[in-house]
Formats: structure tokens, C-alpha cells, sequence
């Protein structure tokens, strides 16, 4: 299964985030500052996008370009799209439901709104957007988000449901996840949105040769180490062969520690950690494009691991294998 | 201006803003579904702001006949008891 | 992948509804058969203000009675449900705790953690942002669905929450049946959950979308839902597995589809639910003739049961078996509803009944070629049946059901 094109949106560093929001417990975050859905894709039918929607529709189409997918040439029906997330747009669940509080009447809400409530809501519109037709799928995973959506499209495609399946996970900044990470005490929260494009082919910028998925409950001695070694032995790769590896892990070295105790050693770590901040679902995303930016590194034959773990104690990992530029 | 300019220019602002165009798009008989996109949740918001704007009460049956900023002033016109 | 690669065979052998007209199988078998109403006042917020103020709660649901290591404290209550469900599904199945272990659990959601996330929103209006209570917000996260029921179960699983709105359950059983199918997993728990909460209540009063205290689909005057909640797991497991150990088998899943509309987000689209009926069909390889009952989405809303209807009969020709809407009883569970639905289709194929669509009164001249099983539930042979699931963003999934063999 062949990733064939990418788009990954995410902050370059810090910025001053008040021209987006008043209400912030830091002035400064890690947030995409210029970014603008009007003028990404016009006002026409966008105006009522939250940012989380508006980013996974923005990335989509950049994936789509960058792999050379021409929509009037292919069958819809046979494109699909796996979107990753924590719970969709916490800010317009939250507001929405706000309004219920401080209106005059509880059902004055805006009815234009409502569908952004639903955690599904960047994948529909998204969909829409493009006129994707074939399996689509949200899947709510928080940290572990992008690699379940990936296990998820290599399935759909396995079984024939598509051709060719969009793959990404989409996190937005505003001023209720900026509070949220303040007050839980971890990492400022941050934002991105990582799509690739995922068919079989024999060319493109790395093969997903095995995906992988466990768990232990929260307390327990964690299924990290054990789901990677069976990602590998699905993938056919020895640990030798395994000369990098990504983790979605911002808060501690955890992750990193499971892969040595899977592999017997450390291989080369592109974890992005808190370059980015706490970027919840996408953060799998965010390390898969660290392995593939450095695939001109990569040796001959070898492989690079992609991790991802939750809070409650589910795991994920994929195989890549890059392929030479 | 006549009421009834100052009336019909204040829904095409409301219109417009919904249907995500400028008023001077707006055409006083312009069809919202066939001509603007529009589908039923923005009908329904419209509806809305109308209602708060000028404190009325329309009910949701009535959409059915409000497709145009014509129809649309007829409608209310006849709930806020405009004479314009 | 029918008939290109070999797939073992995947049956239902425990089911586990904690729903407003009963928990556990035997309760809500009888209430099926019974057409029993869960619509009651609201009582899980202030419903001062709204118009209409019925829903679908689970007033009976304890959590400590069915969990035994989630702490309620620590948990919401859309994973205590799920939780709650798949206990009772394990129990049903006749699993030992132990033997657990290795399964996994894939968890359909609309809403995830709604009541959390409108407990952070009462903080928030009292005292601003920085009122959001720490505790709370470790909860919001939708990821803790899935993940309660691995906690409640001990699994070791794959273990997945899918956020496909009001289809979510049939993508889960899509999912779960795939794992099985593949050789993955010999076990999984598949279904949904999801909470009543005031920000659904609002959306769909104010999309019109709302009747006031009695869910008539199919009926000429149905006006809309009401809005539920619930969890609804079933065990999926090998047929070879179940065999081994001597399992009561319900029904064996045969199948399943899902598409997108990618047209509107929240306006059901007939071809696109016609064309993932036929997805569905095929990946099941059953013809349309062989179908003995539909168990329809059915919301009671008039263009979500003219649409489907209408679909049916595109798919379905002139030879159109029963459909009937068990939203009637328990109104729309959302992320749930397809798997509750999943589970009366079980039970309609082991049990031998059509579970009714309440509230029905008249005929709807638009939709003549629906027999809706208006009322009672009637004595059925049925061989193999679908259970369909649509939602806001398009997202279609129908899954189908077979007779143990």
C-alpha cells in the first residue's frame, strides 16, 4: 500500500495567537496565524466551516494535487477518506451548546452550526467539498487517532471498498483546547491537519507495509512494546532492519523507551515531540511526515516505525518503508 | 427612504449574509434554492434572524413560501403587521 | 472481497442492550415484542424552556450493578453505557472474564462524551475558561469509549471508537466483522453509545426535526424524532471459536456496506443510500429476494422515511419485505440506534418475530409499498435481514444478518 501524495499543515513555531481569538490562557501558541479558509477556497460555502473543517478541507485538496489524483478522470465512488480526531471541533460543540444556556430560549441555536457538532463533520464536508463518494470514516482516537485512521484505509482498500483513500487527522486551536491543555497541565495545545494519499502503487514516497493496534489499561505495563513487534513481524522486517523511528509522543521520552524495548535498541528518533504542540489526533501525522521528510536518508532495505499511544492505554504502530526520491 | 425600501434592503442584508453573498447579488425575485444553494438549514436561519430582528413569531410552515427577498417581505409583512 | 479471498465466518453469540425499554436481552426482547414506548420526561438536564421535553433516557441504568472495575467517578457516562453493554454482552455470550483477553472492541459514537463536554460548558458560563475543572476534562476525550469497555473487559485487543454520527454502529460491526472475517481477532464487541443531551435537543428542535412526545415513522403524520440514548454491544466472534466452546449462536453477520452521500450534510440522499444497500448486498452475497426484513433507520422524520423508503423500493423492485423502525420505542440512540437496531435484527432472525413500528395510525399515500409491522409484533421466519444506518455528513452503513447455519 503506497502513500502517493501528502499535505501536511502545522505551525512553523510560536505565534501570537490573539488577532484569532481574545479569550487565551497564553498569548503566544503554536498556531497556523495566516491561515484563512476564505482565502484558501473562497467565501461561497465556507462561512459556516469551523477551523477544524476548514483545515481537513484545505489539507485534502493539497493531498489530492500533490498526488496527482485528477477527480474528473476517476471514479468518486471509489475514493474514500479516513479522517482522524479527539472529538471533532470541541469549540463548536461547546458553543453550540452554550447557546442553549444564554439565549433567551434553549433552541434558539443556529441551525447552520448544528452539523458541526457532529465529530464527522470535517470528513462530510470534506467529502462534499471533493465530491468523495466511497468509504468514509472519522475515527475518534485522540493521540492514536491518524494511525487507526491509517490501519482503517489500508483495510478499506484491502477489501475493495476503494481505490484510492484519503488518510489524515485534523486538530484545531481555539481558545477552549488552549484551556483545556493549560488547565490539564500538559503541553499548550496545538494544531494541524496531515492528509495522505494512500493507494496500491508501485511508486510513490513510502509503502505502509504493516499496521498494528493494542492495549493495557491505563495503569498497566503498557502494549507499546508488544504491538510494534508485531507490526514487524507482520511487515516481515527484522528489528535490524529498522533504522528510524517516530513517535507521537509529546509529553515524555515513553514512547521512544517502548520502541527500544521492543527493537533491543534506539534507532535514529524523528519524533517531532513538542515542535508542534499538543496536536492531539494529528500527531501520528505529524511523525509520519518527519519519516518521510528524511527518506533521503534512509538505507537500502530498512524500515522506520511510527508509534502512538493514548492516555487509557491504546496503542497503535506502523511499518513504512520510504522510498528513494 | 420608504419604509418599505428601508424594510426590503434590511432582509437582502440578512439574506445575503446567510446565503454567503453580497446584497447587491441578492434579485428581489431571485430564487434562494435554484439560484443561491440555498437548503433548508439556511432557510431556517434566516427565518431566525428575521424573527429576532423584528421580535416575530413565523412559523416554519411559512418557508415553504419564502423562496424569494420578495416572498420573504411578503411573508413578514403580513407577521409584523408592516403596512408599507 | 467476496469471492476473491476465503473469510471465516463471523456470528452474534451475545448481545448487550442498556436501553430506555429495557436492559439486558431478555428485557429487551420482550419489550420488542411487547412494542413498548422508553419516551419519558427529561430528566438528565433542565429541559425548563424547550417545547417539547420528552427523550428516550435510561432512567434504570446503575452503572455499579453491570461494572465492576470502571469507577463512575473517572468515567462518562456514554463509556459507563458501552461499558454496561458490553458486560452484558460477555455475560450473554456465556465468556468467562479470562477468556477475554485477546478481543478487541469497536465503539460507534454521535456525540462520544456530551454530557462531559456540557458539564465543561456550565463552568465555562459560570466562571469562564479557566472554571473548567481539571477532572472534567480529563473525560471529554470521545478515544474513552472504546477504551472503557477494554478497561471494564480486561481486552488486549484492537480497540477503536468510530465517530460516523448515527451510523456509527454499523460501522463498528463493519469493522469488528472484518477483524474476525480476516483472522485478526476471534472475538470482537461491536456496537455503540451515546448520551441525551441538551445540545441535540436544541439542533433538532430547531431544524424542525422534533415531534413532541410520539415517534411515528412511516406514519403519514410522523412530524420527527425524539431524541435517546443507550449502549448497544454484541459479540461477533468466529463460528469455528464459537463452536469450540459450545456458544449459543444467534446469527451470523454476513456482511456489510457503507458509502458517503457527499452531497449535504445533514439531507438523506436516495440514490447513495440505494447504492450502498447494493454495497451491502454484495458484500453479503444475498440478492434483494432473499431478504426477509429490513430494520430501517426510520427516524420519523418525513424526508429521512420518504427517502428510504424510496430507496427500498429502487433496490428492492416489486418484492419489498417488512420495514419497521424500532426508533418508535426507543427514539433516535444516534451513535447507538444501528446497533440497537443491529440487535433486534439478531433477535428477529433467532427469535422468529418482526419487531413493530409503535405509534403508527395511517397510511402515507407517498410511501404505499411500506409495511411498516404496524403496532404488534408479528411471528416471522427470517432468514436473513438488513439493518440499515444513515447520518449527518452522508455517512451510510448497512450491515446483514443471516440465520445460524
Amino acid at each position: 500500500m503506497m502513500i502517493t501524495g501528502r499535505a501536511v499543515l502545522a505551525p512553523a513555531g510560536d505565534a501570537d495567537a490573539t488577532p484569532l481569538y481574545d479569550d487565551l490562557p497564553a498569548h503566544s501558541a503554536p498556531v497556523l496565524a495566516g491561515f484563512s479558509v476564505r482565502e484558501r477556497l473562497g467565501r461561497k460555502g465556507t462561512s459556516t466551516f469551523d477551523r477544524a473543517t476548514a483545515l481537513a478541507v484545505v489539507a485534502c485538496g493539497e493531498a489530492l494535487r500533490d498526488a496527482g489524483v485528477d477527480l474528473t478522470t476517476v471514479d468518486p465512488a471509489r475514493v474514500g477518506l479516513v479522517l482522524g480526531t479527539t472529538v471533532g471541533s470541541l469549540a463548536s460543540t461547546m458553543d453550540f451548546s452554550r447557546e442553549t444556556l444564554v439565549q433567551d430560549k434553549p433552541y434558539l441555536v443556529n441551525p447552520m452550526q448544528f452539523p458541526n457538532t457532529v465529530m464527522n463533520c470535517a470528513a462530510g464536508q470534506s467529502a462534499i467539498w471533493y465530491g468523495l463518494r466511497g468509504v468514509n470514516a472519522t475515527v475518534a482516537g485522540g493521540p492514536i487517532a491518524f494511525l487507526q485512521a491509517m490501519r482503517y484505509a489500508v483495510r478499506a482498500i484491502e477489501k475493495s471498498q476503494a481505490d484510492t483513500v484519503l488518510v489524515g487527522a485534523v486538530e484545531e486551536f481555539t481558545p477552549h483546547t488552549a484551556w483545556s491543555s493549560a488547565l490539564s497541565g500538559t503541553v499548550a495545545a496545538g494544531e494541524a491537519a496531515t492528509v495522505f494519499v494512500l493507494r496500491r502503487a508501485v511508486t510513490g514516497m513510502a509503502e505502509v507495509l504493516a499496521t498494528a493496534a493494542g492495549f493495557t489499561p491505563a495503569d498497566g505495563p503498557g502494549a507499546l512494546p508488544g504491538c510494534v513487534r508485531r507490526a514487524l513481524a507482520q511487515a516481515g522486517a527484522s528489528p535490524e532492519q529498522v533504522w528510524a523511528m517516530a513517535t507521537g509522543d509529546h509529553l515524555d521520552d515513553g514512547e521512544a523507551g517502548a520502541v527500544e524495548a521492543a527493537l533491543g535498541r534506539r534507532p535514529l528518533d524523528l519524533s517531532p515531540r513538542a515542535r508542534y504542540g499538543d496536536c492531539g489526533a494529528a500527531a501520528g501525522g505529524l511523525a509520519l511526515a518527519a519519516v518521510l521528510d528524511r527518506r533521503a536518508d534512509a538505507p537500502a532495505d530498512a524500515v522506520a516505525v511510527v508509534t502512538g499511544r493514548a492516555r487509557d492505554g491504546a496503542v497503535a504502530a506502523a511499518v513504512i518503508r520510504t522510498v528513494p526520491e | 427612504m420608504s419604509d418599505h425600501t428601508e424594510h426590503l434592503e434590511e432582509l437582502r442584508e440578512i439574506v445575503a449574509e446567510v446565503l454567503e453573498l453580497e446584497p447587491e447579488e441578492v434579485a428581489d425575485a431571485g430564487d434562494f434554492v435554484d439560484e443561491y444553494d440555498a437548503d433548508s438549514l439556511r432557510a431556517i436561519e434566516i427565518l431566525a434572524r428575521i424573527e429576532k430582528k423584528y421580535k416575530v413569531d413565523i412559523p416554519q410552515s411559512e418557508l415553504n413560501d419564502m423562496r424569494s427577498l420578495k416572498a420573504v417581505y411578503t411573508v413578514v409583512a403580513r407577521y409584523a403587521g408592516w403596512r408599507d | 472481497m467476496a469471492g476473491l479471498t476465503l473469510r471465516a465466518r463471523v456470528v452474534v453469540t451475545g448481545l448487550g442492550p442498556v436501553s430506555s425499554i429495557g436492559i439486558g436481552v431478555t428485557a429487551f426482547r420482550a419489550a420488542l415484542r411487547e412494542g413498548r414506548s422508553g419516551i419519558s420526561p427529561i430528566e438528565s438536564f433542565d429541559a425548563e424552556g424547550f417545547p417539547y421535553r420528552d427523550a428516550g433516557e435510561v432512567k434504570d441504568f446503575r452503572p455499579e450493578t453491570y461494572l465492576t472495575r470502571l469507577s463512575p467517578a473517572a468515567w462518562g457516562r456514554s463509556a459507563q453505557l458501552a461499558a454496561a453493554a458490553a458486560r452484558l454482552a460477555a455475560a450473554d455470550a456465556g465468556l468467562p472474564d479470562d477468556a477475554c483477553a485477546d478481543a478487541g472492541v469497536v465503539i460507534g459514537t454521535t456525540s462520544g462524551e456530551s454530557q462531559v463536554v456540557e458539564s465543561l460548558v456550565a463552568q465555562q458560563v459560570a466562571g469562564g475558561f479557566a472554571a473548567m475543572d481539571p477532572g472534567t476534562l480529563r473525560q471529554f476525550p470521545a478515544e474513552r469509549l472504546a477504551a472503557g469497555v477494554a478497561t471494564e473487559l480486561g481486552l488486549a485487543g484492537e480497540v477503536l471508537t468510530l465517530a460516523t454520527a448515527c451510523s456509527a454502529s454499523n460501522y463498528a460491526v463493519g469493522y469488528a466483522f472484518d477483524c474476525v472475517a480476516r483472522g485478526d481477532a476471534d472475538l470482537m464487541f461491536a456496537g455503540g453509545a451515546d448520551s441525551v443531551c441538551r445540545w441535540a435537543q436544541a439542533g433538532f428542535h430547531r431544524l424542525g426535526a422534533l415531534t413532541e412526545s410520539a415517534c411515528r415513522p412511516f406514519d403519514k403524520g410522523r412530524a420527527g424524532i425524539i431524541t435517546g440514548e443507550g449502549g448497544a454491544v454484541l459479540l461477533l466472534e468466529n463460528a469455528d471459536h464459537a463452536r469450540a466452546r459450545g456458544a449459543r449462536v444467534y446469527a451470523e453477520v454476513l456482511g456489510y456496506g457503507v458509502n458517503c452521500d457527499a452531497r449535504h450534510m445533514v439531507a438523506p440522499d436516495e440514490d447513495s443510500i440505494a447504492a450502498c444497500m447494493r454495497l451491502a448486498h454484495q458484500d453479503a452475497d444475498v440478492k434483494p429476494d432473499e431478504i426477509d426484513y429490513i430494520c430501517a433507520h426510520g427516524t420519523g422524520t418525513p424526508a429521512n422515511d420518504l427517502v428510504e423508503a424510496r430507496a427500498v423500493r429502487q433496490v428492492f423492485g416489486e418484492r419489498i419485505p417488512p420495514v419497521s423502525s424500532i426508533k418508535s420505542m426507543l427514539g433516535h440512540t444516534m451513535g447507538a440506534a444501528s446497533g440497537f437496531g443491529a440487535i433486534a435484527t439478531t433477535l428477529a432472525i433467532a427469535d422468529g418475530f418482526l419487531p413493530p413500528t409503535i405509534n403508527w395510525t395511517t397510511q402515507d399515500d407517498e410511501l404505499p409499498w411500506i409495511d411498516p409491522v404496524p403496532n404488534v409484533a408479528r411471528p416471522a421466519t427470517v432468514r436473513i435481514a438488513q439493518n440499515d444506518g444513515f447520518a449527518f455528513g452522508g455517512n451510510n452503513a448497512i450491515t446483514v444478518f443471516g440465520a445460524a447455519r
